[in-house]
């Protein structure tokens, strides 16, 4: 049995439905993440789960009890906020220890992890500074502890890192997940950055418009996306019509140019006009080795972004880009010349109808 | 060009700081808004300070503070004004909280209500409240009585003045309240409270008060100024408060007024200041990112 399942969780706020029939099953020690643009109901949803918002239909049970209707301070969840969130008046280790002392847990068991939790996050030396003496990173860091100190059954943040600058982000995403790996929580990630998503989760649930699209492993979600939403938020993505010319050896016209896909065709025949999508690093140049589909482009543009070099090209009358690995020995052609890129049959995957 | 005399040159040089220069028009009026504010209070002392022909003395001063009376209706005004923080501080702090928190559409209403005091004259309050109180409170449509009037009564009276006070201070304390939480992220803090186990009364009183500590301070200190020196309410109820004792004592006397004329600008002066020096340091200690 799943550790935290939300069944046919809905959340209707005036006529509008933030969050429509949502369903996943969570097991303990799971990272997942909540992935979307704004607006899609990622945060509606992690606040139905900390008791926020209570939900308009559908049922949250964690470790096999009911927690629906139950208020926040009962869910025993530790939560991580977009704006930290710390107690202005209360030093760090005050902050940390807030919940325990909530709990009426003895002084020497709140010193004891306090301290504990002020090792795990890197702030020994700032445990007696109050939250305006901090940097940013440093105050989630305090978020983070003074939520775990609790020893809570599932860890909610809530975009954690959107008000840090980049390069904390990335070392902060990490520590969040090896400290979850390290103590085995249950956690529930929201964020709108697919980055974040694809680096550090177990899990990512796609949401759209208070639908999930998706919900997949990082790999899955990337490699296999299953509507074109998703294929065009996460990574990005070369995308075109083309028309079925045979269903059964996967054969499409992309304007007169022959493409071959794995793509399942079930209900699609000849004829049919439908939007098709190679990712960028899905081609390589035919030079190297040439696989199913061999394309006859034009060379438009070169961009040089360090570890990759992005080619703009021109197969027939449709723009693509190809991403490719920098290395000293790459040969790269000019621009203006006529080249043969390539691509597996697997990397063209058909994303539903045709658009206009 | 040299290059080392270029950097000579700018060694020697440096430019000197720009010094602000404050119109002329501006000194002019700061110091007739000054002497506006200053003059009468110095008329006040040198006038208290005459109570001996040709001489300076403190003897207004001295005789005022002998008076027992004045003992009694002072300490009795500061108890007052401390019931009125209090009652006040239970009273708006939870609805302040409340409203930001789950009502911001009775915004707009409480701040007009918040606003009536400064148009109803305290002379219309206090009639109102005697017309009530004055007759036993009973059971609707019945002759069994709740409770005696509180007119006839200290302790009733005393109920009454306090809650007088409170709407007189109202427009002050509420919005001292007010503002001090619009600088507190509080719908993120009682979030943030409530994850980790916290109720409702843990919430306000070991994260909200102590966020608004300084807001909560001005509110208190316009209050007891407001207290101290409230004579229209103090009188028609009949108590024994410090406006009424100095409003009478300016009936017969001449000196001793002025003396404690001057004691409570004093006082009103020190609860400004305090208010300055708590506020200044609230920025950083409270929400701060």
């Amino acid at each position: 049995m799943a550790y935290l399942t939300l069944s046919h969780i809905s959340k209707q706020f005036a006529e509008t439905y933030a969050v429509e029939d949502f369903n996943l099953d969570i097991d303990k020690g799971e990272f997942v993440s909540f992935l979307g643009p704004s607006g899609c109901g990622k945060t509606t949803t992690l606040r139905m789960v900390a008791g926020f918002e209570i939900p308009t239909s559908g049922r949250i049970t964690l470790d096999g009890a009911d927690i629906t209707n139950k208020a926040p301070n009962q869910r025993h969840v530790g939560m991580v906020f977009q704006s930290y969130a710390l107690f202005p008046n209360m030093t760090v280790s005050q902050n940390i220890g807030f919940g325990l002392r909530v709990r009426k847990a003895s002084e020497a068991e709140i010193k004891e992890r306090v301290k504990e939790m002020v090792s795990l996050v890197n702030l020994e030396k700032h445990a007696d500074k109050y939250p305006f003496q901090l940097s940013g990173g440093q105050q989630q860091r305090v978020s983070l502890a003074r939520a775990l100190a609790i020893r809570p059954n599932v860890l909610l943040l809530d975009e954690p890192l959107s008000a840090l600058d980049a390069k904390i982000r990335v070392s902060l995403r990490a520590e969040i997940r090896s400290i979850q790996r390290r103590l085995g929580i249950t956690a529930i990630f929201v964020t709108h950055d697919q980055e974040e998503a694809l680096s550090i989760s177990d899990r990512i649930v796609v949401m759209y418009d208070g639908n999930v699209e998706q919900v997949g492993t990082p790999f899955d979600i990337y490699n296999f996306p299953r509507t074109p939403f998703v294929a065009n938020f996460v990574g990005s993505l070369n995308t075109a019509n083309a028309e079925v010319t045979d269903t059964e050896k996967g054969l499409l016209n992309m304007d007169g140019v022959q493409l071959v896909s794995a793509a399942k065709m079930d209900g699609l025949k000849k004829g049919d006009k439908v939007r098709i999508a190679i990712r960028p690093e899905r081609f390589s140049f035919a030079s190297e080795g040439k696989k199913a589909n061999v394309l006859d482009c034009q060379i438009e543009n070169i961009t040089f972004l360090g570890s990759v070099v992005r080619v703009h090209i021109l197969v027939g009358k449709t723009k693509f880009t190809m991403d490719t690995f920098n290395y000293p020995s790459l040969a790269l052609p000019q621009i203006g010349d006529m080249v043969q890129v390539t691509c597996s049959k697997e990397a063209v995957l058909i994303l539903g109808e045709a658009t206009s | 060009m040299n290059l080392a005399k270029v950097q000579t040159l700018s060694k020697t040089s440096k430019p000197k700081p720009q010094t602000r220069r404050i119109p002329v028009w501006s000194w002019f009026w700061f110091i007739l808004g000054a002497l506006y504010f200053i003059l009468p209070l110095y008329a006040t002392l040198q006038f208290s300070l005459q109570m001996k022909r040709d001489q300076i003395t403190l003897l207004a001063y001295q005789k005022a503070f002998e008076d027992p009376q004045f003992i009694k209706t002072f300490t009795y005004s500061n108890i007052l004004a401390l019931a009125t923080i209090v009652a006040g501080i239970v009273l708006f702090v939870p609805t302040a909280y409340w409203i930001r928190l789950r009502l911001p559409e009775a915004r707009r209403l409480t701040e007009f209500i918040t606003f009536l005091p400064f148009v109803v004259p305290a002379i219309i309050l206090v009639f109102g409240m005697i017309r009530i109180y004055s007759t036993p409170v009973k059971i609707p449509f019945t002759d069994i009585e709740l409770f005696q009037p509180l007119t006839t009564t200290h302790f009733g009276t005393n109920i009454l003045i306090v809650a007088g006070y409170m709407v007189l201070a109202m427009p002050y304390m509420y919005r001292s309240v007010d503002i001090g939480m619009r600088t507190v992220d509080v719908r993120t803090l009682t979030e943030a409270a409530q994850s980790l186990g916290a109720n409702w009364f843990t919430i306000i009183t070991r994260v909200i008060l102590p966020n608004i500590r300084a807001s909560l301070l001005s509110g208190a200190l316009l209050t007891f100024a407001i207290v101290v020196g409230e004579v229209t309410l103090a009188s028609f109820l009949g108590v024994n408060a410090f406006g009424p004792y100095l409003f009478l004592l300016g009936q017969h006397l001449a000196y001793q007024p002025a003396a404690l004329s001057f004691v409570t600008f004093l006082l009103t002066w020190m609860a400004m200041g305090l208010i300055q020096l708590f506020t200044g340091g609230q920025g950083q200690a409270t929400g701060a990112h």
